[in-house]
């Protein structure tokens, strides 16, 4: 297949999969959710076959190809795939496929549900794969919308106020990026062409000597961090998370904790730093301040939750602090990189720390929504016992909360540890606030997993339900589980495709910044 | 024949005039009311004949005379047939009777 | 330079087949308990509950093991040709020569020769000729690699490496046999559990998980390996939390017991604060040295300087600049590294605080002052696991670590350890003295013992804090394997008070505890130098402790201490077995249904006696000794001064001026001393009860109390640490409550009233002007009706005066 065809088909499979579902009959569910299943499986199987066509040698973007759009303002279809996004286009086929199987619960109108879902899954691979600025925009947005229906349609009591409250964070976020992107539109000769904002902001643009001025570089980047802070989501922008998280029926909130949140680092790392160097450097500090704050924010509140889910989702705050800190280690001396392969750590902790959450935390609202498809309520201290009555759930689950805690071997631990080593050399202080996360991040795992796993017998209502995981839920732990196992043990599956397009990104934007601040000492900006 | 000039036929047209409106004026009888309307179009009629007469005006003012007088007599056809209308439904014809139009 | 050759030789590049060959037996026995822990995690898919093979498949997988590691150190020995035995006034060089011989074929040895030679007069220090690579090391594959950076799962072998697969694997293949018999009561459906108590007032039941142990048994041996095995910093640290996990699964192996899985809890937790610290080190050494190798590494024809060279250098010495602010790093090739054609350096007190930072993590996982409060707690575990993992191996890993990192740590971090390691050795002693449960007299016994060690390498004790390792797994494994014995024989009754006079019903293990009770007090003849494995260890220590506060004054304590706690350590142990094993039943039903056990527990017994009489046997002449002081990097043979913070002056314990071995004998005599009167003492208040025990209790109410409490750390830590991140959770949950969702909240509602303000405008005013329009309108039609009559006079009358009042204004206005 052609690597054009390859791309496209990605992206609009599944919202094509969603056309025939009109076809359907509304009581025909199971037929419905094979025809789901396939979906989206086959578009998992495409980004398999795009992870086989990368060559993980080559750093720069591959397959990229341009089709006008909007010629009159210069929007292009343009689509393309590196090392960074390579990943998380996988990552997101493989929730994606994971979550439909997780959807066997979903009773209410599933043929919408289903076509929301498909209709995500397109604008989700969108956003990771476009390469213009206003297809990515699109995409977000389109990304948006199918995500509130589902979780204030399909969700739990308070519905509406989560699904409410997600969107107008996320809308106000995209507003910031609407105003960041018209910005860089209309200081760069009109162009959306993410690649050809990145070259002029370096300074290596054919035929533009002019870069951003500082004053914009900073107000810019200010604007598309708050936009994709909200995402990340980093405190103080988080409150949106828990309560999306606890309303979200279970798949949506393994897609949700999974794939969305990536989005927040994977548009920190492909447009706020490379279109603004001097901005993020400006800012460097306080990323990294901001990271490491919710990590250790997010590990204290989630000890203090007795709800299952929103102890999973602050969780998730504290474990997206690693990729802020990891992605915001860019120290600057005299205008100098200093210790450029320490941040060239940090960003490949910081992707890899995004796929290992991928897997833990989409892992841990799966097996949330065991216990809660079973007895129906999310109360920690009305569980316990667990283990004595599903011992092969409470294992799986026992492995996934680990890799959430960050044990070697597992996925969690890799990502985690090479951010907090990398900060060293960025700030001795933040590493070590960062690294005390440990302590807390083992405080809360292993304290929830003495009140629901362990002790002698269920202290809630139904204990009846309680039976062991069938077959489909043991198949979609198992595959967490082994994926989790897997890139514990060799992370260098994954460090290789990212290896080459982090060490150019990194040594493009510290020539950048080298140049922008010659410029600037020769006064040449203003 | 002396020539009695153009202010006597306008002194005969301002009477005639003046009649007819007092007449309409004063008259309850709606018969009375169309004959004031007689004289107030006769008084302009003799106003027009004089003016052409008088004046560079031609033949305009006699031929507008001549549609004057056929007008008055659709006019008080139709007149008659509201009157007798008027009569059917009021039993009268005094004109005060009828104030349906009373805003 | 031709030491580029040698490392390159030796340690990697084209490995020689020694190397391989070690590498291959031990990693075989590094990975089989892994497989094992697989078959085991799922027997249940193979068999059913009562089947006793998981059990064998574990046994089978780390016998094989300790043969693997057994054969390696045969080899490694043949290969050598056991130059590590000889005198150690020449071994260091002949070691090298043979290895040479060994290793790099005939061509090289003569080439290494020269090597010394111009080492030796660059360096113009006579005696310490540049000590050989006595290592072998290499990759097994890379984790990641950043730029420059890398990071791999490495394998370093060297004589201690070998000692320890040795030791690690025998003991745990003792403790797995023993293990067969004594989780023999999990063969079953129905385990009723008394100590768990339901809601509903009920026995707590549930299928046997006979099992589950053993997975988790493996897995821990397949981890502590993995740390003995690893080349480098930061896979320590995988193994060290993969130890951690395992050690958490068999604390709280009684899920159902709420103690159980909260001791579990809390030795995690309280292992990852030491972790923190840890990570912290290798942040340090990481950012400063660019790896967590240990060992040389040769790519190509470069050879890439590992840790301990580089802090080291060839010469064992550190490189210290002239204001004692700098230390500079060394390259392979016996030269300051440079970068960019500046030395590399980094400033002392980093290297202090990466010295101090790993060792934070050694104070973790071996339970020292001030984290040792979760070792008496881990004893909720199955006794098997008390023997090998907090007691023989993973708490001694610590020590093992801190004494592998070595070549790192400074004189000040030295002191630090050494003074840790004192407080704890005593604190821990105390607390022995008073406990009642038998098992958790030997956890304090653990945890002090392994202050000895720390002490002992804190005052450039090497060797004898290794040597303490060793030996003291032997004999704490069989008292632990013993007492396990007691408890299985008397139906899980760990009270010694409700014991006494069990050597009438249970010989065996009566007998062999009394090896391990004398090898730990570390008796010996008097006049003779003839005793169990602990003297001879022990008298190291003290040794070294002597010497140094010899030469350091100002540190008496650190030979007083332990002095003093050899006496209280025998004064506890006799303790503990007169109030187990002597005298007359206390409590007769216990009495009654004791019984000895099958020889499955009973034959570990008697071969772990043995070895803990014996494997110390002819003391720092020995072989074991002499196995494990091979390995050491930094040469003893000189003092060392510190130039740095803190003035202290490490003594010597090799060479013609030891100054170990002068105060050798004074030492022991001192530390024999101080045994028997701790020993005839115990005799006296338990046995011959010529002193009443519960007199000197009521005397010393507050003393005992505070023993009793553990010096109230618990409490301590619970009112310093549990509660206030409690409270700032809470915090941090009201903070969203209370801060961030009100804001966002009013945020929303000043919206809605910016919007009920604009509807109220639109409506008001708006709309309000549209409908004045209207109504003004109306209102003017409305008054002006009264004037339309419908008189048709009337009207008449209006046109009447309407033309004239037109006339009149026509005639008034327009001008003539």
């Amino acid at each position: 297949m052609s690597p054009e065809t390859l791309l496209t088909c990605i992206v609009f499979l599944p919202a094509v999969w969603a056309i025939p579902l009109v076809l359907f009959d509304a009581k025909a569910k199971e037929a419905m959710r094979y025809w789901g299943v396939l979906g989206t499986a086959l578009t998992f199987a495409l980004t398999l076959q795009l992870l086989m066509q990368f060559d993980s040698n080559k750093s720069g973007m591959q397959f990229k190809f341009d089709t006008p759009w909007i010629a009159n303002w210069n929007v292009f279809f343009s689509l393309g795939v590196d090392g960074i996004s390579l990943p998380l286009v996988v990552l997101t086929g493989f929730v994606c496929l994971l979550s439909m199987l997780a959807s066997w619960s979903i009773e209410k109108n599933f043929k919408g549900y289903l076509m929301l879902f498909l209709i995500l899954e397109t604008g989700m691979m969108g956003v990771f794969l476009s390469l213009d600025f206003f297809l990515f925009y699109v995409f977000w947005e389109v990304m948006l919308l199918p995500m509130y229906f589902l979780i204030g349609i399909w969700g739990g009591p308070r519905r509406e106020y989560a699904a409410i409250k997600f969107f107008l964070y996320t809308l106000a976020g995209s507003v910031l990026m609407l105003i960041a992107m018209l910005m860089f539109y209309f200081n760069s000769d009109r162009s959306f062409d993410l690649l050809e904002l990145a070259r002029i902001a370096g300074g290596t643009s054919a035929g533009k000597s002019h870069v951003y001025g500082m004053s914009m570089q900073v107000a810019a980047f200010i604007m598309l961090f708050i936009g994709f802070a909200i995402k990340l989501p980093s405190f103080p922008f988080h409150t949106w998370l828990p309560d999306a998280h606890v309303e979200a029926p279970t798949p949506i909130s393994m897609i949700l904790a999974g794939v969305l949140l990536k989005m927040g680092g994977y548009g920190i790392i492909r447009i706020a730093f490379p279109l603004c160097p001097y901005g993020a450097q400006y800012a460097a500090y306080f990323l990294a301040a901001l990271g490491v704050f919710s990590i250790i924010y997010g590990a204290f509140a989630a000890m203090a939750q007795t709800d299952f889910k929103r102890l999973v989702a602050y969780s998730s705050v504290s474990h997206m602090g690693y990729v802020l800190l990891g992605i915001a280690v860019w120290k600057i001396v005299d205008g100098k990189t200093v210790g450029r392969e320490y941040w060239e750590m940090g960003l490949n902790a910081a992707m890899f720390q995004m796929i290992a959450h991928g897997i833990s935390s989409t892992g841990m609202f799966f097996m949330v929504g065991v216990l809660y498809d079973r007895v129906h309520h999310r109360d920690i201290n009305k569980f316990g016992g667990i283990a004595q009555l599903m011992p092969h759930y409470a294992g799986l689950a026992a492995v996934i909360f680990f890799a959430g805690l960050g044990l070697p071997g597992l996925c969690g631990f890799v990502g985690e540890v090479f951010s907090v080593l990398a900060c060293w050399n960025f700030s001795p202080l933040l590493a070590i606030v960062a690294a005390s996360g440990v302590i807390l991040t083992a405080g809360y795992i292993l304290w929830t997993m003495q009140r629901v796993y362990l002790g002698p017998e269920y202290k809630g209502p139904h204990p009846e339900a309680l039976v062991e995981m069938n077959s489909r839920e043991l198949a979609i732990g198992y595959t967490l589980v082994a994926t989790a196992i897997l890139f514990g043990v060799l992370p260098h599956l994954l460090f290789d495709p990212m290896h080459g397009s982090i060490q150019a990104l990194t040594q493009s934007l510290a020539s950048s910044y080298e140049t922008l601040y010659g410029a600037i000492h020769t006064s040449q900006l203003p | 024949m002396g020539d009695v000039g153009l202010n006597a036929y306008l002194m005969v047209g301002a009477v005639l005039f003046v009649c007819g409106v007092v007449c309409m004026a004063t008259k309850r009888n709606g018969i009375g009311v169309l004959m004031g309307v007689e004289l107030v179009l006769n008084g302009a009629n003799v106003n027009f004949v004089a003016f052409s007469r008088y004046t560079s005006l031609g033949l305009d003012g006699q031929t507008i005379a001549l549609f004057v007088i056929v007008l008055a007599a659709a006019e008080a056809a139709v007149a008659l047939a509201i009157a007798l209308n008027f009569y059917n439904n009021h039993l009268t014809i005094d004109v005060d009777r009828g104030n349906e139009l009373q805003g | 330079m031709a030491n580029g050759s040698l490392t390159h030789t030796f340690s990697d590049g084209i490995m020689p087949e020694t190397g391989d060959i070690l590498m291959f037996l031990l990693t075989v026995a590094w990975l089989l308990p892994l497989a094992g822990f697989v078959v085991e995690v799922y027997w249940l898919c193979f068999s059913h509950r009562l089947n006793k093979g998981a059990a064998y498949v574990a046994v089978a997988c780390i016998g094989i093991g300790f043969l693997c590691s057994l054969t390696a150190l045969l080899y490694w020995g043949n290969a050598t040709k056991w130059a590590a035995l000889s005198e150690p006034e020449h071994h260091a060089h002949s070691a090298s020569h043979d290895a040479g011989h060994a290793e790099a074929g005939h061509g090289e040895a003569g080439h290494e020769h020269e090597a010394h030679a111009v080492d030796a007069d660059e360096h113009s220090h006579s005696p310490p000729p540049a000590p050989a690579k006595k290592y072998f090391s290499g990759t097994y594959y890379e984790l990641a690699r950043f730029s420059g950076l890398r990071v791999s799962l490495d394998w370093y072998i060297d004589s201690l490496t070998l000692v320890m697969f040795t030791m690690v694997t025998f003991i745990a293949t003792c403790i797995h046999i023993f293990a067969i018999g004594y989780m023999h009561d999990e063969l079953t459906e129905e385990y009723e559990d008394h100590e768990v108590h339901l809601h509903n007032g009920g026995h707590f039941s549930r299928p046997g998980r006979f099992h589950r142990f053993f997975a988790y048994l493996s897995l821990f041996s397949f981890s502590m390996l993995g740390i003995v095995l690893s080349g480098n910093i930061f896979q320590v640290f995988i193994f060290w939390e993969l130890v951690g996990l395992s050690s958490y699964l068999l604390i709280g192996f009684y899920i159902e017991r709420k103690s159980a899985s909260t001791a579990a809890n809390k030795a995690f937790i309280m292992n990852r604060v030491g972790d923190f610290g840890f990570l912290i080190g290798m942040m340090i050494l990481w950012t400063s040295f660019g790896t967590f190798q240990f060992g040389d590494r040769t790519e190509g024809d470069h050879t890439q300087a590992g840790l301990f060279t580089m802090v080291r250098g060839q010469d064992g010495k550190l490189d210290v600049s002239e204001d004692g602010k700098e230390v500079y790093l060394q390259d392979a090739y016996g030269h300051r590294a440079e970068r960019n054609g500046k030395p590399l350096s980094i400033s002392y007190m980093l290297l202090v605080a990466a010295g101090l930072g790993v060792f934070a993590g050694s104070i973790g996982k071996s339970a020292q002052f001030p984290l040792q409060t979760w070792l008496p707690d881990a004893m909720e575990g199955p006794t098997p696991v008390s023997a090998l993992v907090h007691s023989a191996t993973m708490v001694a890993a610590g020590v093992y670590l801190a004494a592998r990192f070595y070549p790192v740590f400074t004189p000040e971090v030295l002191l630090g350890i050494a003074y840790i390691g004192c407080i704890t050795l005593f604190i821990a002693a105390t607390i022995a003295l008073v406990v009642t449960d038998i098992k958790r007299v030997l956890a304090y016994s653990t945890i002090s013992q392994l202050g000895y060690m720390m002490l002992a390498i804190g005052v450039a004790g090497w060797g004898a804090a290794l040597f303490h390792l060793v030996t003291h797994a032997f004999f704490k494994s069989l008292m632990f394997l013993c007492s396990g014995s007691v408890i299985a024989g008397c139906h899980h009754v760990q009270d010694m008070s409700r014991m006494g006079g069990l050597r009438h019903k249970m010989k065996i293990t009566a007998y062999t505890m009394l090896v391990g009770v004398i090898a730990i007090a570390g008796l010996a003849i008097p006049g003779t130098s003839i005793g169990l494995s602990g003297f001879y260890s022990k008298d190291a220590i003290v040794a070294s402790a002597l010497a140094y506060s010899e030469l350091n004054p100002g540190h008496i304590l650190l030979f007083i201490a332990p002095l003093v706690t050899a006496g209280i350590t025998s004064f506890y142990m006799f303790r503990l077995w007169f109030l187990t094993f002597a005298g007359t039943p206390r409590d007769a039903h216990v009495y009654e249904h004791c019984h000895e056990n099958p020889s499955v527990m009973t034959t570990p017994l008697l071969v772990l006696a043995v070895l803990a009489a014996g494997c110390a046997w002819g003391g720092e002449g020995g072989p074991l000794y002499r196995l494990i002081a091979d390995s050491e990097l930094v040469p003893a043979t000189a003092r060392v001064a510190s130039t740095g913070a803190a003035k202290v002056i490490l003594p010597s314990h090799q060479g013609h001026e030891s100054d170990v071995h002068h105060v050798h004998s004074t030492a022991g005599m001192l530390a024999l001393i101080s045994a028997i009167i701790g020993m005839t003492l115990a005799y006296l208040l338990y046995v011959k009860k010529t002193i009443d025990p519960n007199q000197i209790r009521q005397q010393f109410s507050g003393v005992y109390d505070f023993l009793v409490d553990k010096w109230r750390f618990d409490s301590l830590y619970d009112a310093m640490f549990v509660a206030p991140v409690h409270i700032v959770s809470a915090w941090c949950v009201s903070f969203d409550k209370g801060v961030l969702d009100p804001i966002l909240h009013s945020a929303a509602s000043l919206t809605v009233l910016t919007s009920k303000w604009d509807r109220a405008f639109d409506e008001t005013f708006v709309d309000g002007l549209v409908n004045l329009v209207g109504t003004v309108t109306y209102n003017v039609g409305n008054s002006l009706k009264v004037i339309q009559t419908g008189r048709l006079r009337q009207y008449v009358m209006w046109i009447a005066v309407g033309v004239i009042v037109l006339f009149g204004a026509l005639f008034t206005t327009i001008p003539k």
